[in-house]
């Protein structure tokens, strides 16, 4: 309904001549790149007609390159915008064939059978999920607060989960450059004052000030989804839902052998599936975790363009890596000076006070970790959200 | 000069410039042009992103003005500022009796104490001017939003002045690094286009233009050794102006051919960081061995 209404609404526009088989073939498109999965609004459908008009609508590369700019507004959605294109415009038999062939001269019908496809695609920021054939089995027995996650029946773990969701993540807070107006602070609030002195006759009877505003630093997580840490890694993830509420940034990723990024999944799911969903995407049961390979993945794709910069990573994982671990001391470092501080939560901790990390992998890593935690129990992951905020 | 109507003029225009833009940009650009809609450039570092708003400027005649964004940014630093210093001499100047005079009073909020910022100065140039603003993911979310609604309506309201509206709006190209996501919102009220890295000939065709002493030999090497650098597995791949930067490196120094030497003598050019270097180091001579 939505394209027809904008359809007419163009043939109407007057900037715009009357061409009217070409709208219907240009929102017949914004219809394909819809079922495709772009987000297009009908304003964005306006613009593009717009902007084939200042263009030649005769040749396919500038109806090309117009809906790139017009429709398309993030880089992850080129790759579907290319699809939807050669679906609709370029396929024997395509949906705008007919209307095409009606108005087009031979020489462009030519032009697009060697049209090609311009070969600009960004990377894409995230790995597709392909759904691997694996169980997911939850353990099972039971007890509260210092019984270990990996030991709870499902109801406890409901029960769990409840008293969890009230817990608040936090993540530290720092100064940002942005000034609000306070009562007293360093740096004097000239406009107010100057505002306030004209009531005075230009007395400057009070002075204002601002002070610098703080905001809460960004929350990663990254966890270790192989099989033995999911059970740990997954009450993690309850915990992000709730960082969320306290509105700071949190970013989700997972890593068996792979590293995914769960950010977006995590939005729309409950987190338990979506959980699941990335472990059947990142685990290759057979291949054990790579922990150096994937933080390695992290800094480079994410790390290192500022998405985890002045921010807290929480990394979850029992260190036992079967990567090389000079690998793993170098993220690791590298890591730590790109990020704030980092936390590492290590279940086979346990409640030991005088715990030493024993496998390869932690020592390599310890270092360069600034809070080491248990988070096997929720006395442990209370621990971590009393600890979280003072981490400074 | 009026901006041109048609892709094939752009591209020749901006040629003559020394930028060569491919079919993407330059109809982006186009469309940007004529319908006023600002342009979102995105891409990997060094691919000429703030260059196409200087050249743009300078080809047909208008005012580059930058906006470089910075976290923290604010109204006060983007679009205008009182200048409340000599605001606070005026009235300490007045006597009693001129204050109540509106014309003391309007001086005081007039032209002369309003420090104009790169949006207001934007608006107020209208045609005159192409509004750069540089890096807008380095902005916080806050000036995001603020920005809005200054694009959507290229005026702006100063509660002691009035509402000041730009007849024509200017070009406007904003760039960003990708270094956060901007909001959907803003993305909208901008046509977008990706820029990525060059083919190998076009590099080449991109050096030859910016850098014209260049020899082409030389020249050819070098974007040869470059897309190799890209292929590796570094932190920090060389964008376009490093490959600029190296040839013109190597110009400077006299070298006539690309060897393992030359170009480890020269690698800082193109190389920024500690970890790639030594990967680079190790892999020098099949780099440019290969070229």
């Amino acid at each position: 309904m939505i394209s027809t209404w904008s359809a007419t609404t163009w043939k109407r526009s007057p900037h715009v001549p009357d061409r009217a088989p070409f709208t219907e073939v240009l929102v017949g498109f914004a219809r394909e790149l819809r079922g495709a999965g772009v987000t297009v609004g009908t304003g964005d459908v306006l613009t593009y007609c717009q902007a084939t008009a200042t263009l030649d609508p005769t040749d396919l590369v500038d109806v090309y390159w117009a809906g790139r700019a017009t429709l398309v507004s993030k880089p992850d959605d080129i790759t579907g915008y290319n699809e939807a294109f050669r679906r609709y415009f370029l396929a024997e038999g395509a949906a705008a064939a007919g209307v095409l062939t009606l108005r087009a001269s031979a020489a462009m019908e030519a032009e697009a059978a060697a049209f090609v496809m311009p070969a600009t695609d960004p990377p894409s920021a995230d790995t597709d999920e392909e759904p691997a054939v694996l169980g997911w089995m939850a353990s099972d027995v039971d007890a509260l607060k210092h019984r270990s996650f990996a030991a709870c029946t499902p109801a406890e773990l409901a029960a769990l989960r409840k008293i969890m969701a009230r817990l608040r993540l936090t993540p530290p807070r720092r100064r940002t450059r942005r000034t609000r107006p306070a009562p007293a602070g360093r740096s004097p609030d000239l406009r107010k004052t100057i505002r306030d002195s004209m009531r005075m006759h230009g007395e400057p009877a009070q002075l204002y000030f601002r002070q610098r505003k703080t905001k809460l630093r960004p929350l990663i997580l990254i966890l270790d989804v192989s099989g033995s840490m999911a059970d740990y890694s997954r009450h993690l993830l309850q915990f992000a839902h709730t960082a969320r509420h306290a509105a700071a940034k949190v970013e989700v990723f997972c890593f068996g052998t792979r590293l995914t990024r769960i950010t977006r999944m995590l939005e729309h799911r409950r987190p338990d599936s979506a959980l699941e969903q990335a472990a059947q995407a990142v685990v290759d049961w057979d291949g054990g975790t790579r922990i150096g390979q994937s933080l390695d993945t992290f800094i480079r794709r994410f790390g290192r363009s500022g998405l985890c910069r002045s921010g807290v990573v929480v990394i979850c994982s029992d260190g036992l890596d079967r990567g090389d671990p000079g690998q793993l001391a170098a993220v690791m470092e590298r890591l730590s000076r790109l990020c704030y501080r980092i936390v590492w939560l290590n279940p086979h901790k346990g409640d030991n006070p005088h715990f030493r990390p024993t496998t390869l992998g932690m020592m390599v890593a310890a270092p360069h970790i600034d809070l080491l935690l248990s988070g096997h129990d929720l006395a442990s992951l209370e621990q971590l959200a009393a600890m979280l905020p003072l981490l400074n | 000069m009026e901006y041109p109507t048609t892709v094939s003029d752009l591209t020749r225009h901006l040629r003559e410039g020394g930028y060569l833009a491919d079919r993407g940009l330059a109809t982006a650009l186009v469309v940007s042009l004529s319908l006023r809609r600002p342009v979102l450039l995105e891409g990997e570092v060094g691919v000429g992103k703030t260059e196409v708003a200087k050249v743009l400027a300078s080809v047909f005649g208008r005012r580059l003005i930058r906006l470089q964004c910075y976290e923290g940014i604010d109204t006060n630093q983007a679009l205008y500022e009182w200048d409340y210093a000599r605001q606070m001499l005026q009235i300490r100047a007045l006597s009693e009796h001129q204050v109540t005079d509106e014309q003391a009073v309007d001086r005081l909020f007039g032209p002369k104490l309003l420090l104009e910022r790169p949006l207001l100065e934007a608006v107020r140039a209208g045609d005159e001017a192409v509004l750069l603003i540089d890096e807008i993911d380095r902005a916080d979310d806050e000036f995001e939003a603020f920005l809005l609604e200054v694009l959507s309506d290229f005026q702006i309201s100063i509660p002691e002045v009035g509402t000041i509206k730009a007849d024509t709006a200017p070009a406007v190209i904003l760039t960003s690094n990708r270094t956060r996501e901007l909001h959907d919102a803003l993305r909208r009220r901008c046509l977008y286009h990706w820029i990525g890295y060059p083919s190998q000939e076009r590099e080449v065709e991109i050096v030859l233009v910016r850098e014209p002493g260049a020899a082409e030999q030389l020249t050819r090497k070098v974007v040869g050794a470059v897309h190799r650098l890209r292929e590796l597995d570094l932190a920090k791949p060389p964008g376009v102006a490093e490959t600029i930067d190296w040839v013109r490196t190597l110009g400077f120094l006299g070298e006539t051919d690309l060897t393992a030497e030359s170009a480890g003598d020269t690698l800082g050019a193109v190389i920024k960081d500690r970890d790639d270097l030594d990967l680079v180091r190790d892999n020098l001579e099949e780099i440019t061995s290969r070229a």
